[in-house]
């Protein structure tokens, strides 16, 4: 027996053992709380360098001036005067109306034309040029285009909302019911259903949890566009407050409301996920 | 039938609890909702005659002293630490970013066109250069500014009040302004739609114009200045002023917007119903341009400083030339992305400030649109709006160690104020044929029967008494006039004065009580044009005796009645 007829067999075994102690393992399955563990350090590693880049005895030895970054602590002690002076909930009211709303007006309009675009070719034909250059457009570049169509009142905030909402829904309503399976369509013709029928009771049945998915996806990007609707009138909304933040100040409150924006996202995207487990009990939406 | 298996409330118990623990939460959210739901900061009612208490009473009447005799560095905040703005010592480049806005023009010629070169005035004879950056956006302006990216900030004095307690938070971006550039001339205005004749129509009507922007304080100056609440107008915001003009010729139930040239020259040609009300034409020194360098840059490199106010005062000598004028409009033309021709057609939106009419805006405290008086009433309309709460004080941010040295030196003492408007001597007639621009109602307690603004307490026996005033906020009261004379340095002044009626019917003849009404606002022009310097022609007087009470739904209101009330009308070549 020579010793190189061995070797190997040693070899993958250790490996084996290796691979197990090995840090970094793909797709291995994790206990929630070190998932929680490992999601907290980067975020205090973050809050620690934030600290480390705004201390300092006076103002004028920090790294980075308060005037460009307030620290964590002035931040977090802004808060009342953001709740109070600034009406923190009524504006954050304002902006959720809007968003709501703005999503409404956008499903009304791109969940038919998603459904009719992904199950006849014709339509998709008609208007996929359409779609792909709505993707490539620079949404900031409608700001003014809605405002000399409906003004600058309520109606605009909506409108500008409804069309950066649609132009990212429906791509993903097209895609969710293109993944339906022919094989379902091919058993529903067998079984002598009509075209509507196929539609309703086929693609559309099927297609809905990624539908739903992809409104949830979708209910998101409103926030990032909130601010750009909120631009004209700038009176109420979180859009609102961070615009004057800017010009006049306090700084800390630009930070605070970006924190905020996010914790509000968050929330409502749980609700989201919550709501899909009770609709699709049958379809695990986490994502 | 129940599960025998299931305990606790059933479906309909659950509702029950349901729907009133979220009773209780409402009634609760209701109780507390100044602390739940906070309406936030915004403008109560105003006390506009709030402006007496802010300045101490001036008993001294008649000052002629008009220079101010302090040390700039004294009153200015000491720099701290270390520097902290980018700069090459050998290169010496000068990052001064500016707007898309004629008054730059001067430091565009002086500086022969954006980049940094060796022709320009600065580099031939002051040793550095300038790199001219367009940077439309004051957010970005000031966050550059703020990062030590560029040591020079563009802005109107408005826009340094804001941006300025922030900036002071840090010692080294503290802002230090050394020069006025321009007065908006034409380059701002308002324009109302249908029966606006006056500041005082746009009562309960919707205004629309950018915040934080000249035109917020535009017209917030002017609504308080006509005594009209700013609560009393629906204000609506936008980010800039392209934008209140868009959305005021879209939306038809916007009654009046502020905005910037060329559009409020457009919107009257193209929609019909609409007018302009007013413009910085009128106004002519009421919305300054300036530029403020770092605190910590300006005391490392004050010679650079005197260089900059210097160089762009031979740009504005530079572009008498027309020709040289031609070239400078290419190179603005050029630096903006723009044609030549639409620089031109911006010329008349700003005047020019020379090196005269800065000693006048920096030195004269005297002046009524100087930089102090200037600074304060945007402090003053800023607080009581609540944009504010702490704003800096005129001399943390005036530095006129450069002016004072220029003006030593004599180098631009050839230079000389010509932008004061001329008037003809006029009737009150004459004027008041059309609706004044807005009408100011001031209150000056004269003793009975005396025209004297100055005239002193008396003692029981009736002899005056030294040192006393009767009104003790008489100079305050002719400040607050004065300052809204000053802005408005090319409109005629109409000056009305008014009796109260408590002597009708029991004797008094009627054309001694016109007298003294007409006495009265001769006192006030009087007393304006010796301590404020204005030009005696500008105003017009006349005495209305009791003919117009204060309020026509409360005609007996003396306290009210016995008043000056102060118009501004459209010079008359318009």
């Amino acid at each position: 027996m020579s010793p190189s007829a061995e070797a190997p067999a040693a070899v993958s075994r250790g490996g084996a053992a290796a691979e197990r102690r090995r840090f970094l393992r793909i797709r291995e399955p994790l206990p929630a709380w070190r998932a929680w563990v490992l999601g907290v350090i980067p975020i205090l590693v973050l809050l620690a360098a934030w600290w480390a880049v705004t201390s300092g005895p006076t103002p004028e030895e920090r790294v980075i001036s308060p005037t460009i970054l307030p620290s964590p602590v002035e931040v977090v002690r802004s808060f009342p005067s953001l709740w109070f002076d600034r009406a923190l909930t009524r504006n954050l009211a304002v902006s959720f109306g809007r968003v709501i709303a703005g999503f409404a007006v956008a499903l009304a309009f791109s969940f038919p034309l998603g459904v009719l675009m992904g199950s006849f070719t014709k339509v998709k034909a008609a208007f996929t040029p359409l779609t792909v250059f709505g993707a490539y457009l620079p949404i900031p570049t409608l700001v003014p285009l809605t405002l000399s169509l409906f003004g600058a009142a309520e109606l605009q905030k909506v409108a500008f909302l409804a069309l950066a909402f649609s132009i990212y829904l429906v791509p993903l309503f097209v895609a969710a019911v293109d993944a339906v399976s022919d094989t379902y369509l091919k058993t529903a013709y067998t079984l002598g259903a009509t075209q509507p029928q196929a539609v309703r009771k086929v693609l559309l049945p099927i297609a809905w949890p990624e539908i739903f998915q992809a409104m949830r996806l979708g209910f998101g990007v409103g926030w990032s566009y909130i601010l750009l609707a909120e631009m004209v009138d700038v009176g109420r909304g979180v859009g609102g407050i961070i615009i004057t933040s800017q010009r006049r100040g306090p700084r800390e409150h630009i930070y605070l409301v970006l924190v905020i924006i996010v914790a509000v996202a968050f929330v409502t995207d749980k609700v989201w996920e919550r709501i899909g487990r009770w609709l699709f009990p049958y379809r695990e939406t986490q994502r | 039938m129940t599960d025998p298996e299931k305990v606790g409330p059933t479906a309909l118990g659950k509702m029950v609890l349901g729907v009133f623990v979220l009773a209780c939460l409402g009634i609760a959210a209701y109780y507390f909702r100044d602390l739940v739901a906070p309406g936030g900061r915004g403008t109560g009612l105003v006390d506009i005659d709030q402006f007496r208490k802010v300045e101490a009473p001036d008993t001294k009447g008649i000052t002629t002293v008009n220079e101010y005799n302090y040390v700039a560095a004294e009153k200015l905040p000491p720099v701290k630490g270390v520097s902290a703005y980018k700069w090459d010592a050998q290169g010496k480049v000068v990052q001064f970013p500016i707007n898309v806005w004629i008054g730059w023009l001067p430091i565009v010629a002086a500086n022969h066109g954006f980049a940094p070169n060796a022709d320009s005035v600065f580099a031939k004879e002051y040793g550095f250069k300038v790199n001219l950056k367009l940077i439309d956006d004051p957010v970005v302006a000031r966050d550059t500014f703020a990062a030590g990216e560029s040591h020079i900030l563009w802005g109107t004095l408005d826009m340094m009040v804001l941006f300025t307690p922030e900036l002071m938070k840090d010692s080294r971006t503290a802002p230090r302004i050394s020069q006025q550039v321009d007065w908006s001339s034409g380059g701002d205005g308002i324009v109302v739609r249908g029966a606006i004749h006056s500041v005082k129509d746009l009562k309960g009507k919707t205004i629309v114009y950018a915040q934080n922007s000249p035109s917020q304080y535009f017209i917030n100056n002017l609504l308080l200045n006509a005594g009209v609440q700013p609560s009393a107008v629906s204000h609506k915001f936008t980010a800039t002023a392209f934008e209140a003009a868009a959305a005021f010729v879209a939306d038809k139930s916007i009654d009046a917007c502020v905005s910037w040239a060329p559009d409020i020259y457009n919107i009257p040609e193209k929609v019909a119903g609409t007018r302009i009300l007013t413009t910085t034409a009128e106004a002519n020194k009421l919305i300054a341009d300036v530029w403020a360098a770092r605190a910590d840059f300006a005391k490392d490199h004050p010679e650079i400083v005197k260089g900059l106010v210097a160089g762009i005062f031979k740009g504005m000598e530079q572009l008498q030339d027309t020709t040289f004028r031609e070239k400078a409009y290419q190179w603005m033309a050029e630096g903006y992305g723009m044609q030549a021709d639409e620089v031109r057609a911006m010329s008349e939106d700003a005047h020019s400030t020379n090196f005269a009419e800065n000693k006048g805006f920096f030195l004269n405290a005297n002046d009524p649109a100087n930089f102090e008086r200037t600074w304060k009433n945007i402090t003053f309309v800023y607080r009581e709006l609540g944009l504010i709460d702490t704003p800096a004080r005129f001399d943390e941010v005036m530095d006129f160690s450069a002016m004072k040295q220029l003006d030593a030196e004599g180098t631009f003492a050839h230079q000389k104020d010509e932008y004061r408007a001329q008037f003809a001597p006029t009737t009150y007639k004459k004027v008041s044929a059309e609706a004044p621009i807005l009408t100011q109602t001031i209150r000056i307690n004269f003793y009975p029967n005396s025209a004297n603004i100055y005239e002193p307490q008396h003692d029981e026996g009736g002899r005056p008494v030294k040192n006393t005033l009767y009104d003790p906020s008489v100079g305050a009261t002719l400040e607050k006039v004065a300052r809204l004379v000053g802005q408005y340095d090319r409109a005629v002044i109409a000056v009305v004065g008014h009796t109260d009626s408590s002597m009708k019917g029991k004797g008094t003849r009627y054309e001694d009580v016109k007298l003294l009404s007409m006495d009265r606002a001769n006192a006030v022009k009087k007393a304006l044009v010796e301590k404020y310097r204005f030009d005696a022609n500008k105003f017009t007087v006349e005495g209305a005796a009791w003919d117009v009470p204060a309020e026509a739904d409360d005609p007996m209101n003396q306290a009210l009645n016995r008043r000056v009330e102060v118009s501004i009308y459209p010079p008359e070549a318009k």
